[in-house]
């Protein structure tokens, strides 16, 4: 049989086949209809008409043939274009007249959408895959630690010889290279500019995998000896240096006074060891001598073999360690162990865990969000019961109603998108502003993920559609005339009691309790941080470091000719007040060194932190003085061995004894470059704590010492200034290049800000990021709040009118709402409060000092706080419940 | 009310009535007469309801979708009486089954009005 038959599972398929292709059928029809006018025509001729009457009453004997293009069109397919046009204008009508709905739903799929996918891509790019480097996830680096001592505190730089034993000796590793920095001297023509240089060994391109971008990488005859000098540059470099000028290539640069030949520009994310240049070098056995004069050190990076874990690279690694511990004892702890960190550990390391708090945190919001948007959906629904029944009794059919929603929620859910996409776009973009520097790899490039995007577009879209058509599922489902009657049944299969939304509130309030209670903690935290007594006055003091030139400054001697003059020249300037060199920047510690102390005997090995310093140190960063003295001009110039120590180190090693005129001996100083003999150090002076270890732990013993007494050692300068520090910068520049040109100024900048970077930028974004998501969760959360209890009050309408018939006052009826709203905040509170104390552990790490994971005042402020938010969302359909006229609200009984 | 809770109804300003009523009558006319062409059912109709319904031929091809979509009538291509191509619809199972239905509320509403109508004559 050919008949065209059409089961109604297919009178659907049918309609929305039409939408798309409705040309045959419509073809079809128009044989029919030309065929059936030509039999009325002939009809009319047989009765005796003239043709051209005949055709005319045929016409109008059919009706109009246009309208039934119409009809047809809109029985065959669910939208004409006509029709979508008058649903879309309806939509907007009927959302216009619900403004505060629409904006409310709107801002809260937006705020989902937005929030979660600028957090995941930063994560994406950040944790996830933010190595371009081929196997990148298997590439590794090794850390020494003392037993007893911290993992933090270990060392992860070797010396040639250890790089080519672990080389050569390891089971591990497929592929391994190393890097050591080195600070590159540049020559123009005024005066020099430093780049961040990296000495690279054979195979490190091939290693990374990665191809040049213009120009060509090294290849192993670069590595020769005797081979033309040469260097690669990194993309950032050849931007913000040099203009992105193409001509740069197959120069020659005097770099620390060799002429290499710039023969590669890498891609934008290659940033090995961070440097703007890599020089390729061939580690050999004997220990050399690197940067500033101290023992040259290699970073280390190998690829894991695949299938290799972690811990087995540890144990090869550990056998090769205890083998190099019998050559060069000096170098190794005497207990210790060994640990293998991914690249990625490099920089992200305590960010980690802030990101994927900020994650977790991020994901219940959009959860949050679209459970909203859902509950704004039916809460909408019931109150418009009545508005669908009369449409379904006028006639219009369930395809219709849905199409009318399905224009409404789609309308609310492109709106919700577009708004999150730019909530997305923006917000990725401040907080790559926001994110303190040196936190993530500098290969990471932080974008928007179109993956998640989609994702998160397509769950809150989903959302919004689904619980849109809620109310058009019903009209078809219900009879008519229940609306008209108690509304007191559900709506959906699993809402079908009041429960799951309750259920929702409740793990709203709780999750949003637990955001505010991280936010509340971490700024506690951050405000503990801020009160940290740095012990310094970092305010209106110029830094910067100093690069000699390796050649002409090997010397105490030497670099002391440089100094002299030029501290006096930069203390004639205008508006300097003082004028010190020192080897490390404030806040943090110098170079570590064993000690001892003559007249005292130990077990364990004694250590400290040791700087040099010019005379004027203490005064330029008003360091006061506890007992004795600082060093006098004379005796810097003399290159005295005198001491200065901190609080720290009298307490620790002394006792309260008094340590003036004991005698220190400082190990380090014998494995410089430019060593210093027998360096015992006599005790001149204590001068209070200053924060050399980060804010978060506690001071650690610190040695100063004159400059004069080596050569080696990093070099910077300090400037206490009258006015803003880098309104100085040229005259110091200046005075620095008049005294040797051949000197570069590397990162000057106000000390202010560098402590601030250094030290608070971290705890600061962690603390904007969980202030910024608990007030987003306090949004929803009221939101949510807000939206079940309108909806339960929009169907209780008609309880309530029969309370206030029967005498209940409206204070009654307010006080009725307000309790069935402040239930649920109640038990969302509760559960809130026990997570937040579970999670507190969690969070504890990221806390500083002082600050206890159950501080009571931050538990208090936040369940207030979101207690009185509560009280204001159960508010607003409170006072409408009051508003009910109770015989309006019976009407319909 | 039936045919409003079905929803295939598209168009408020139509009158209900007919349209529900055409469908039905295409309905019985395609039982009692077998398949049939568009132009043979409005010759049929106009000849039975002659001088009562004004039938715009073209609402009958609009019947005849909905009817076709709800698998009430099915569709074939044959050869009408003067050798033209043509359309010809024949009832299906469903559609006894419908006109059944459709026929028994007919006669019910009918019977209800008509009483109520003469109820109101004699008053």
């Amino acid at each position: 049989m050919g008949y065209e038959r059409i089961p109604r599972p297919r009178a659907f398929a049918a309609r929305v086949a039409g939408l798309f292709g409705p040309r045959k059928r419509d073809s079809d029809l128009d044989e029919e209809v030309q065929a059936h006018l030509q039999l009325l025509v002939d009809r009319f001729v047989a009765q005796g008409m003239s043709r051209e009457d005949a055709s005319s009453a045929a016409r109008r004997q059919f009706g109009n043939s246009m309208r039934l293009q119409e009809d047809r069109r809109e029985v065959r397919t669910l939208v004409s274009v006509e029709d979508l046009g008058r649903d879309l204008r309806y939509a907007l009508r009927s959302l216009g007249r619900s403004r505060a709905f629409a904006a409310v739903a709107i801002a809260t799929l937006g705020l989902g959408i937005g929030a979660s996918t600028a957090i995941f891509s930063v994560i994406d790019n950040v944790l996830l895959e933010p190595f371009p480097y081929k196997g990148a996830a298997r590439m590794v680096f090794l850390r020494i630690h003392d037993s007893a001592r911290g993992e933090e505190a270990g060392r992860q730089g070797y010396t040639s010889n250890e790089i080519l034993e672990f080389a050569e000796q390891n089971h591990v590793f497929d592929g391994i290279i190393a890097a050591s920095d080195d600070l590159v001297l540049y020559k123009q023509r005024e005066g020099a500019e430093p780049f961040d240089g990296a000495h690279v060994t054979p195979g490190t391109f091939e290693f990374f995998g990665m191809p040049a971008l213009h120009g060509r990488v090294m290849q192993p005859a670069d590595y020769l000896p005797g081979a033309p000098p040469v260097f690669v540059m990194r993309y950032k470099t050849w931007i913000e240096r040099f203009n992105r000028d193409p001509g740069l290539l197959n120069k020659t640069f005097e770099l620390n006074g060799v002429a290499r030949t710039l023969i590669g520009i890498m891609p934008p994310r290659f940033s090995w060891y961070g440097a703007d240049v890599w020089i390729p070098e061939t580690p050999g056995r004997e220990v050399a001598t690197g940067y500033a004069g101290m023992p040259a050190r290699w970073f280390l990076l190998g690829r894991l073999k695949p299938g290799v874990s972690k811990a087995q690279a540890a144990a090869d690694a550990t056998v090769i360690a205890n083998h190099l511990a019998k050559i060069r004892p000096q170098d190794y702890p005497a207990h210790f162990q060994m640990s293998v960190k991914a690249l990625g550990d490099t920089v992200v390391g305590r960010f980690e865990s802030t990101l994927y708090t900020i994650l977790a945190a991020v994901g219940l919001l959009l959860l949050i969000g679209c459970a909203n948007v859902a509950n704004l959906m039916l809460a909408r629904a019931t109150s418009r019961e009545k508005e669908f029944a009369l449409r379904a009794v006028l006639g219009a059919g369930r395809a219709r109603l849905l199409r009318l929603l399905l224009v409404e929620s789609l309308v609310l859910a492109i709106s919700g998108a577009a708004l999150g996409v730019l909530i997305a776009w923006g917000g990725l973009k401040s907080i790559v502003a926001a994110m303190p520097q040196d936190t993530i790899p500098s290969e990471s490039v932080i974008e928007l993920n179109a993956p998640v995007l989609v994702f998160t577009l397509v769950v809150a879209v989903l959302t919004a559609v689904v619980f849109g058509l809620a109310p058009a599922l019903q009209a078809a489902r219900r009879d008519l005339n229940d609306p008209l009657r108690d509304s007191g049944k559900g709506v959906l299969g699993g809402f079908r009691t009041g429960r799951m939304r309750d259920t929702v509130v409740v793990i709203e309030v709780a999750v949003s309790l637990t955001l505010l209670v991280g936010a509340g903690l971490l700024m506690r935290s951050f405000v503990a941080l801020r009160d940290v007594h740095l012990g310094l006055q970092a305010e209106h003091v110029l830094q910067t470091q100093l690069s000699l030139p390796a050649d002409r400054y090997k010397t105490a001697a030497q670099v002391r000719e440089f100094f002299e003059p030029m501290l006096a020249r930069v203390k004639t300037i205008p508006g300097v007040v003082d004028a010190a060199e020192s080897s490390v920047l404030p806040p943090y510690n110098g170079a570590d060194s064993k000690i001892e102390i003559l007249g005292k005997s130990h077990q364990d090995e004694w250590h400290a932190v040791l700087q040099n310093i010019s005379e004027g140190y203490f005064r330029v960063l008003r360091i006061p003085f506890k007992t004795g003295r600082a060093f006098s001009e004379a005796e810097i110039n003399d290159a005295r061995k005198l001491a200065v120590v901190n609080e720290t180190f009298a307490s620790t090693y002394f006792h309260g004894e008094d340590p003036i005129g004991h005698r220190v001996k400082l190990g380090a100083l014998e494995t410089l470059a430019d060593p210093t003999r027998e360096p015992w150090f006599e005790i001149v002076g204590v001068v209070a704590d200053v924060t050399n270890n980060g804010l978060q732990d506690s001071v650690l013993p610190e040695v100063w010492v004159p400059y004069t007494v080596t050569g080696s050692g990093d070099k910077v300068l300090l400037v206490r200034s009258q006015q803003i520090p880098m309104a100085l910068m040229n005259d110091v520049r200046q005075a620095v290049w008049a005294t040797d040109a051949g000197v570069a100024l590397a990162f000057p900048g106000a000390l202010e800000d560098r402590i601030s970077q250094q030290l608070y930028a971290g705890p600061r974004f962690g603390f904007l990021l969980m202030t910024i998501f608990g007030c987003l969760g306090l949004i929803l959360v009221s939101v949510g709040v807000y939206s079940v209890l309108a909806y339960a009050t929009a169907r209780k309408t008609h309880e309530i009118g029969i309370r206030m018939a029967l005498g209940a006052e409206r204070s009654d009826v307010v006080r009725l709402v307000i309790r069935a709203g402040m239930r649920l905040v109640t038990a969302g509170v509760a559960v809130g409060l026990l997570v937040s104390l579970l999670l507190g552990r969690a969070i504890e790490a990221e806390l500083s000092r002082g600050v206890k994971p159950y501080d009571p005042e931050t538990l208090v402020g936040t369940t207030l706080l979101l207690v009185a938010t509560g009280a204001l969302a159960c508010w607003i359909p409170a006072r409408r419940a009051a508003r009910v006229d109770p015989m309006v609200a019976l009407r319909y009984e | 009310m039936e045919r409003a809770k079905e929803g295939e109804m598209t168009d408020a300003k139509r009158s209900e009535v007919l349209q529900g009523t055409l469908d039905l009558m295409i309905l019985k006319t395609l039982h009692a007469l077998g398949p049939q062409h568009g132009f043979g059912l409005a010759r049929r109709i106009e000849q039975v309801s002659r001088d009562v319904l004004q039938l715009n031929e073209g609402t009958v091809y609009t019947s005849l979708l909905r009817l076709l979509q709800q698998g009430w009538i099915a569709a074939e291509w044959g050869t009408s009486e003067n050798n033209r191509r043509a359309k010809f619809y024949s009832i299906t199972a469903r559609g006894e089954k419908q006109l059944a239905v459709e026929t028994e509320n007919w006669e019910r509403i009918s019977g209800v009005v008509g009483r109520v109508l003469r109820l109101e004559g004699e008053s």
